[in-house]
């Protein structure tokens, strides 16, 4: 019985001292003091009825001093306390050197692209007075020049994509999914253009008409070259 | 015995909690960066930040921490482009400290100093507006830090050869946990 009765008493202590506790802790260390002849009462009245909880030698025993009343003082967060993973927050160097190889490699790939556009767009107009019913062998010989040094250029923009660093771990996510689809198409085209672009040009050189699927020279250069241009706008603009 | 250590918890918690620091701990986040370019404009959203804030005799230090890697534009070339420029697998964190006084209004505007560790570099931003309100141990803060490329030491991504603009204001949405 009695077992019980003390602590419902020291339950009812803290409840009367709990807001005049509570109001000297707020107000800061000014009433440091205040706190600890508090906190020496309540370790008295404890101590007098439980001998076990403070059961501490002497030369251990409160000495109400204010440096005792204080808490320990507070250290302010660092990064540690954040509980990210190490490997999250320690410098990778060799990421970061694969990252800016692969960003220079994509740069000159950027620039190279755009270069391209002028032959390409060159090409494209030439091949309409090369073809068909014209006979000169001048606009065909313009028209096979500007194709020769479109492709050239071409592959070289495409060398240094295909070449870029891979970061693994990172799927495509965005319009580069749509620049590497159109990739598929203009790729081939690329391939297949000067490929019967020289047949074509073999067969009007030996007055022939142009036949086969050689004749089909024409409408591949032009989705070719519009993959190419909608690779371009997909990276550039939001469509 | 159970009940006297009961006793003695009943006791001494109001001592302890009344000179006990505060802490804080962020429970969610949504931090947004911007990025204008003359062709387009698009945003990198990162909700992976975790923050502490420890009040200790009328003073609050906090800290935020955020991966560069977890801000996510929706481009996967882009944010990879993006890591590389801000050199962020040398410096993978963007760190956030903050000092002010406890006695900063509960709700309403409040000012505070900002000092921001990114892509190696440390920039100071001073009197940052936030907006806060407090619900029960939440507080929700947010506000926008104007951020400039320059502030890091940042070399401006180009796109077709144009520069994007210097200034990539972060806008900041944090509920706050009182623990």
């Amino acid at each position: 019985m009695r077992t019980i009765q003390a602590p419902i008493a020291l339950a009812c202590a803290y409840l009367l001292a709990a807001p005049f506790s509570s109001f000297a802790g707020t107000a800061g260390a000014g009433n440091a003091v205040e706190a600890s002849l508090q906190q020496a009462t309540a370790r008295a009245i404890l101590a007098a009825l439980s001998p076990v909880v403070f059961d501490a030698p002497d030369d251990q025993a409160p000495q109400n001093s204010p440096e005792q009343a204080k808490p320990p003082a507070a250290k302010p967060p660092s990064l540690p306390d954040l509980g990210f993973p190490p490997e999250q927050t320690q410098p990778n160097p060799q990421e970061q050197a694969r990252l800016d190889k692969r960003s220079h490699m994509l740069k000159v790939h950027q620039r190279l692209g755009l270069i391209t556009t002028a032959p390409l767009i060159a090409t494209v107009l030439s091949g309409s007075f090369a073809g068909g019913k014209s006979t000169s062998s001048t606009t065909r010989d313009l028209h096979a020049a500007l194709g020769s040094s479109t492709a050239i250029l071409y592959f070289t923009t495409a060398y240094f994509s295909i070449f870029a660093p891979k970061v693994p771990g990172t799927p495509t996510r965005g319009s580069i999914r749509l620049h590497k689809a159109l990739a598929l198409i203009h790729g081939p085209g690329m391939i297949l253009t000067p490929v019967l672009g020289a047949m074509a040009f073999q067969q009007k050189s030996q007055g022939e008409k142009v036949h086969g699927i050689a004749s089909a020279h024409g409408a591949v250069g032009v989705v070719t070259a519009a993959a190419y241009g909608l690779a371009i706008l997909s990276v550039s603009v939001r469509l | 015995m159970e009940a006297k250590a009961l006793a003695a918890f009943l006791l001494f918690a109001p001592l302890g909690f009344g000179q006990a620091d505060t802490q804080w701990v962020l429970e969610k986040s949504t931090l947004t960066y911007h990025v204008s370019h003359p062709l387009h404009q698009f945003d990198g959203v990162s909700h992976a930040a975790r923050g502490k804030g420890v009040c200790h005799e009328g003073q609050c230090e906090f800290l935020i921490g955020v991966p560069v890697k977890s801000f996510d534009s929706g481009d996967s070339n882009r944010d990879l482009h993006m890591i590389q420029a801000v050199r962020g697998a040398q410096n993978p964190m963007v760190v956030v400290r903050s000092r002010f006084s406890e006695s900063a209004p509960v709700t309403g505007n409040i000012h505070v100093d900002l000092e921001v560790q990114f892509a190696g570099q440390t920039a100071q931003f001073r009197q940052i507006a936030f907006q806060q309100t407090a619900d029960g141990k939440q507080a929700r803060i947010t506000g926008t830090i104007p951020a400039t490329l320059t502030d890091f030491k940042i070399d401006p991504p180009s796109l077709l050869t144009v520069p994007i603009r210097n200034e990539i204001p972060i806008r900041v949405e944090m509920t706050w946990h009182l623990q």
